[in-house]
């Protein structure tokens, strides 16, 4: 059977899904580079994705509070913000290897996710969720309007953030501050910035933000929790941060570019698309975002690296 | 007359009865250790069924039993180790994915008998049985539900990475349809994780948007988060393994519970249970060492879940049951390959016509 609907209309569809479906990496990757310009590699979003996931859809189900999606979010938010401290207290205070406790802080989060799950919510959670909003007059431009105006709220403001971290980067105290501590710690030490502050406070955005990813993914994108359901999100988000070179911009096209790829993938097994006849087999289709994004790595290899040229490294003051 | 009937069939029960006393044969076992895939035995997965399958029979059957719950690949061996200088009987693993440290330890332990479960085997020695599903035939149940229950005549699969079992409940699905409407549009879509019930989600969005209203979720998390978007969605939805009506749906507490039509249910319990029954009665041929347990329609290890809170009108469930009596006395056969869930020859395909 032929679809009834147009290229147009299909186009438009994966094209909307596709703006959905990178709002979780974009939230997590943001915050992400937030820590890591100010040197702290956080390898726990994956543990507070899954922490913010959970809380925030049980406080709105009907298992937990029944609460409005506004309070679920503000609850991840908290959640995130607390593991973001757990993080920062081991690596800035304590001094720990950044990459060991980070992977410790997502053992965590995949541990404590799954007990409570189990323990709270006798292992299934399905919540109404986050309505989409059409944006006055700007939805019903054709096409456009249906990609970009017909989305839920955590969609349009994971794309609102792209601009935000720029301009706060770039054109606040804070934001200087942040990547002199990421970039010479030393430097910024003696010119009177509270190095130890300043990483805590780049974390703990880091991880409300990671929060809010997770709650995206169960809110608004599934309405529901399973175990682990970040299904690696949280480690991508961090590739992002790496594939856009600590730039927002660039770690937005990175998120696009990963969803679209995983979006034709499906696409393309939805329309099954035939070659001359025959089904593509599904395991080829199945790698196609991987085979996608290695190809890019390739092509984006000459790109300056900008990593900050503190990021893992403990400050220690006078230690030159 | 009637006294000599009498007095011949008093005999011949003695007689019966004599014979199967001698050839009563001894319990070849009187314990049980189960080792799970990474996981839990109460995770709503083949752990938790096998457990349950296990406990039953240790309970009927009067065996000591215990489990060991695995965190990581690497403790396969291991844990199946434990189990043994525990010396217990038979051992179960539960897993393709420990056929491997499941032969190693039946090929050094004579003594003790293996069941592998969703394993199979072609060399293996008498102590071990793999314990395998005709999942086509499960799959060919709902796909034949799917069809009467379709409107739009376009029907979906959301499935997880393509292993024979999943291959083998898509390609079931599909024939099971076409056996019931030949024009059917059947659409299915892989994704590479058993663990990502978002992307099951969206899968499922975008094939209610190309016009399927019956979607069938097969692969773990990422099926289920299909099959709870599209009955939230207010679209038909079909589990799979085992009754999702209890896990999935919460008994049906859960949102759109009343748009889950059936499940493609493999009886994993049923399996275990077989086996250390045949064990325990002592009857190796039953208990099929050195090969494979097939679970099938024939012995009840692959059937379809009721329908609970929907809507299947009683005539749509008569002819389930038509078709899974079909399955079971052999005049229905699905056309797929049950070892690896190919497509078997075009000219095998079943039609309402052949099974007349």
């Amino acid at each position: 059977m032929e679809s009834s609907r147009t290229l147009l209309d299909i186009l438009i569809a994966a094209s909307g899904l596709t703006l959905a479906a990178a709002t979780p990496f974009l939230f997590a990757a943001l915050g992400e580079l937030f820590a890591q310009r100010s040197g702290v590699l956080n390898l726990g979003v994956e543990g507070i994705m899954l922490m913010g996931a959970f809380t925030s859809v049980f406080v709105i189900s009907d298992k937990g509070f029944n609460a409005h999606p506004a309070v679920g979010l503000l609850v991840a938010m908290l959640v995130g913000a607390l593991m973001g401290l757990m993080m920062a207290f081991v690596s800035v205070t304590l001094q720990a290897e950044q990459g060991i406790s980070g992977i410790g802080l997502t053992l965590f989060g995949q541990g404590m996710s799954t007990l409570l799950f189990r323990v709270l919510a006798a292992g299934v959670i399905v919540a109404g969720g986050v309505e989409k909003i059409d944006l006055p007059v700007l939805s019903n431009l054709p096409v456009l309007g249906s990609i970009f105006f017909h989305q839920d709220i955590l969609t349009y403001a994971a794309f609102a953030l792209v601009p935000i971290s720029v301009w706060v980067l770039n054109r606040t105290t804070w934001g200087l501050q942040v990547r002199a501590v990421g970039q010479n710690p030393q430097a910024a030490d003696s010119m009177g910035v509270n190095v130890a502050r300043v990483r805590y406070s780049a974390v703990i955005l880091g991880g409300v933000l990671a929060g809010v990813a997770g709650a995206s993914l169960s809110m608004a994108l599934t309405g529901v929790f399973q175990e682990n359901m970040t299904a690696g999100r949280g480690f991508i988000a961090v590739a992002l941060v790496y594939f856009g070179g600590w730039s927002p911009w660039k770690v937005m096209a990175g998120a696009l570019l990963f969803s679209a790829a995983n979006n034709l993938q499906i696409w393309v097994q939805v329309l099954d698309v035939r070659v001359a006849g025959a089904a593509i087999p599904p395991n080829l289709l199945i790698m196609l975002p991987y085979v996608l994004t290695i190809v890019v790595l390739i092509f984006a290899r000459e790109r300056q690296r900008r990593e900050p040229a503190a990021l893992t490294k403990p400050f220690e003051r006078g230690e030159n | 007359m009637v006294r000599k009937t009498f007095l011949l069939i008093a005999i011949i029960s003695v007689l019966v009865g004599a014979v199967s006393l001698v050839s009563a044969q001894e319990p070849l076992i009187e314990s049980v250790c189960l080792v799970t895939d990474v996981g839990k035995v109460n995770d709503g997965t083949f752990n938790q069924f096998a457990f349950e399958g296990m406990d039953a029979a240790a309970s009927d059957f009067d065996l000591e039993s215990t489990y060991i719950e695995t965190t990581a690949p690497t403790d396969y061996a291991p844990n199946i180790q434990r189990c043994i200088d525990s010396e217990y009987g038979a051992i179960i693993t539960v897993g393709f994915l420990l056929q491997d440290a499941t032969l190693a330890a039946a090929e050094a332990n004579p003594d003790v008998y293996f069941i592998g479960v969703d394993q199979g085997y072609e060399m293996a020695p008498e102590n071990l049985v793999g314990v395998q599903f005709r999942e086509d035939q499960s799959g060919f149940l709902a796909g034949a539900l799917a069809a009467q229950m379709s409107e739009s005549g376009v029907i979906a699969g959301v499935y997880g990475i393509p292993v024979p079992a999943v291959v083998k409940f898509q390609n079931g699905y599909e024939q099971g349809a076409k056996y019931i409407n030949p024009d059917i549009d059947a659409r299915s879509v892989f994704i590479q994780s058993f663990t990502d019930p978002a992307q099951g989600a969206e899968a499922a969005e975008q094939l209610i948007a190309e016009g399927a209203d019956v979607i069938f979720g097969a692969g773990g998390q990422t099926g289920s988060g299909a099959i709870q978007r599209a009955a939230t969605d207010e679209v038909y939805a079909i589990g799979v393994d085992q009754d999702e009506y209890f896990s999935t749906f919460g008994g049906g507490e859960s949102p759109g519970a009343e748009y889950l039509i059936s499940s493609a249910m493999k009886r994993v319990d049923q399996g275990v249970y077989l086996s250390i029954e045949a064990l325990v009665e002592g009857d190796m041929e039953a208990f099929g060492g050195g090969g494979n347990r097939v679970l099938s329609a024939e012995n009840d290890g692959v059937t379809f879940a009721p329908a609970h809170d929907s809507d299947v009108p009683e005539e749509v469930t008569a002819t389930m049951e038509e078709i899974l009596a079909g399955l079971k006395d052999g005049t229905i056969e699905t056309g797929v390959d049950p070892v690896t869930g190919e497509l078997l020859d075009m000219e095998m395909m079943p039609t309402e016509e052949a099974s007349g």
